[in-house]
């Protein structure tokens, strides 16, 4: 009887085992959310292109607090999972797409690809509410932003 | 005279053949003297031993001694009847053991998730970052801000290099 109990107990445990080592293998692999967007900075109130919009205060104050220009406007937005240790591109206009790969660890590699070179790769621990924000000068003293965010874990 | 011709003798000297078989082996001993010889040796022996057999009797009556054994078969079974019925310590003790070794392993799970997980991130292998320029035209300057959570990488062409150098990076382009 003791020697069928045991079994019996140990399969149990087995199996509560094999569960939570799937379910904690699931976790270390899940898929991560980015956010991509393409900002453009400058001291004017208003943009001359119509179609792009202030961006939200919170990301307005943020930039604000780090960059010297006065009022910030969202040119496009681009959210997209990037598998674990996969990669994704998030094409932000027609001269700038983003590709960000998914390491080993909470780590990811960002590159900057401008007019189909690839331009810079920065490889960095990202977390939630973390940005990594590419940066440059542009015309009549306004500048251009690409801020990544990592909205969580799919 | 072979062996099955003397166990049949035998059989009729001990009294064991029926009425038919035993007129066969009884003419068959009147017709040869060896079996003759042998029949008289049997009955001699057979003298001899009955008497002197060992004869072992239950002390108690037939009746007694049967009831007896049937008793203590009923308690023997009764016994094995009321064993399987288990006490509430035993039934927890038998719940909770499982579940005990699950929570060791979630807590096992749990510790070296935050062990290889957690303070890796804030040690050290959250600050490292590796940057890379890979246009030979376009330089790089990075930047932290812990205050905003946010990793800054401004680029400049190679050309305003001298430029950017020659100007403090907070009166160009940062705050």
């Amino acid at each position: 009887m003791s020697h069928s109990l045991f079994s019996r107990r140990t399969a149990r445990c087995l199996l509560a085992l094999l569960l939570l080592t799937g379910s904690t293998v699931e976790s270390f692999a899940a898929n991560l959310r980015l956010e991509a967007k393409l900002i453009w900075g400058t001291n004017d109130e208003k943009s001359p292109d119509p179609a792009h919009k202030e961006v939200d205060a919170a990301t307005k104050e943020k930039l604000r607090n780090v960059f010297k220009w006065k009022n910030y406007f969202a040119v496009n937005r681009v959210t997209k999972p990037v598998p674990s240790r996969g990669s994704n591109h998030f094409k932000l206009s027609d001269e700038c797409t983003i590709e960000i790969k998914e390491l080993e660890g909470p780590t990811v590699e960002v590159k900057l690809i401008g007019k189909g070179k690839e331009v810079h790769k920065t490889t960095l621990t990202i977390s939630k509410g973390q940005s990594v924000v590419y940066s440059g000068d542009d015309k009549n003293q306004s500048a251009w932003f690409v801020v990544i965010t990592e909205l969580g874990e799919k | 005279m072979n062996w099955e011709q003397q166990l049949e003798l035998q059989a009729w000297v001990d009294g064991e053949l029926s009425a038919g078989d035993a007129r066969r082996v009884s003419a068959f001993a009147d017709a040869h003297a060896d079996a003759r010889a042998l029949v008289t040796e049997l009955r001699m022996a057979k003298a001899f031993i009955a008497p002197n057999e060992f004869e072992v009797k239950v002390p108690d009556t037939r009746e007694f001694y049967w009831s007896q054994v049937q008793r203590r078969i009923e308690s023997a079974e009764s016994v094995r009847e009321t064993s399987p019925a288990l006490s509430w310590p035993f039934v927890w003790r038998r719940l909770v053991s499982p579940l005990s070794g699950v929570a060791l392993v979630a807590f096992l799970a749990v510790v070296s998730f935050n062990t290889f997980r957690g303070p890796a991130i804030e040690d050290g292998s959250r600050h490292m970052v590796e940057v890379e320029n890979l246009s030979d035209d376009v330089g790089s300057i990075s930047y932290r801000s812990q205050s905003e959570n946010m990793f800054v990488v401004y680029l400049y062409k190679k050309d305003q290099d001298n430029e950017a150098q020659a100007e403090p990076m907070d009166d160009s382009f940062f705050q």
